[in-house]
């Protein structure tokens, strides 16, 4: 009956866990991870500027209108028109707008992305934006319109960003 | 007496055991951290001063490019200072002779660098703009002037992740 006892009091001891691999393991992997460890996240915007080139204009008959939106940022509100070879001058000074800035410094990005879209449904193969900042502008609001720009709610809209100073 | 207490308590005496769990609960917490954060090419800058790029719903990665960054204070050509910036003007960088300057001329050096070492592939042609959100159009037009002038008219706008 005794030694019975003490087998069972043997079996109820909690059996013991070899931690060392585990924390050897953790020692050699969260030095590496230190090394790799990037605490702010660059992603990037592709823009690029006007170029003069030497191309003769394309023959090739367009099966869709191609637009080019042109947004001027201006001191105080944003500037809003398009242009295309295939569509007359009246449809294109339909598509003029100028919004007013919400604040000082503070661009009308919501209106702008509504602009876009509605043309984006119209002509769904356009997708170039010529964007010409005044020189007051600051880069984050140049960023911001950028992002609305670009894309709403994953589809995108008008990526191909071209950032041009004023000619004026 | 004595000797009688002292038998007692080396037998009572058990080596301490150290408190492993807590330790573990740590680690574990680091390591998920730091999974999280980690990144295959991690971004390292040295700068001399602070700089706030802006936010952005971007996702694209950037690519090996030529890095120029645009602190409050100076203009960088990787970790190179190559202009003090005052109050937005870039010294040294006149539009009217963007040719004079040192950014052209070491754009152009690179330009012809990359376009020696790859010959027969596509050179780097882009630049990775890591510019201070502060800034003004003006400044930004007058680096994305000089840059495209020395043959690099892609640029990649570096920015946060929001």
């Amino acid at each position: 009956m005794t030694v019975f006892a003490k087998r069972s009091s043997r079996s109820e001891e909690d059996p013991e866990l070899n931690m060392i691999p585990i924390m050897n393991i953790f020692l050699v992997i969260i030095p590496f991870l230190l090394t790799s460890v990037s605490f702010f996240h660059i992603k990037a915007i592709s823009t690029s500027v006007p170029v003069l080139a030497d191309s003769s204009p394309s023959m090739q008959k367009q099966p869709e209108i191609k637009i080019t939106v042109i947004v001027e940022m201006q001191p105080e509100a944003m500037r809003l028109s398009a242009i295309a070879d295939e569509l007359s001058a009246e449809v294109l000074a339909g598509y003029e707008q100028r919004i007013k800035l919400e604040a000082a410094g503070v661009y009308p990005v919501r209106e702008l992305t509504e602009y876009l879209q509605s043309l984006k449904r119209i002509y769904p193969a356009s997708d170039t934006i010529i964007l010409i900042p005044d020189n007051t502008v600051i880069y984050e609001s140049i960023i911001q319109a950028m992002d609305a720009a670009r894309n709403f709610n994953e589809s995108p809209l008008f990526p191909n960003v071209v950032l041009s100073g004023s000619l004026g | 007496m004595a000797l009688g207490n002292m038998k007692h308590h080396s037998q009572k005496f058990a080596p301490p055991k150290l408190m492993i769990t807590s330790m573990m609960d740590m680690f574990t917490i680091i390591l998920i951290f730091l999974l999280f954060q980690f990144s295959e090419k991690p971004e390292t800058i040295h700068l001399m001063e602070r700089i706030d790029l802006p936010m952005s719903s971007a996702k694209m990665e950037h690519t090996e490019n030529i890095k120029l960054i645009l602190t409050q204070n100076g203009l960088h050509i990787g970790e190179d200072l190559i202009a003090q910036v005052n109050k937005g003007t870039i010294i040294g960088l006149d539009l009217q002779n963007p040719k004079a300057s040192v950014l052209y001329q070491r754009l152009e050096q690179q330009f012809a660098k990359s376009a020696v070492e790859s010959a027969d592939a596509q050179p780097k042609n882009h630049i990775l703009l890591l510019c201070d959100k502060r800034h003004s159009f003006k400044t930004i037009n007058s680096i994305v002037k000089t840059a495209a002038l020395a043959g690099y008219p892609n640029f990649q706008f570096g920015v946060l992740k929001e």
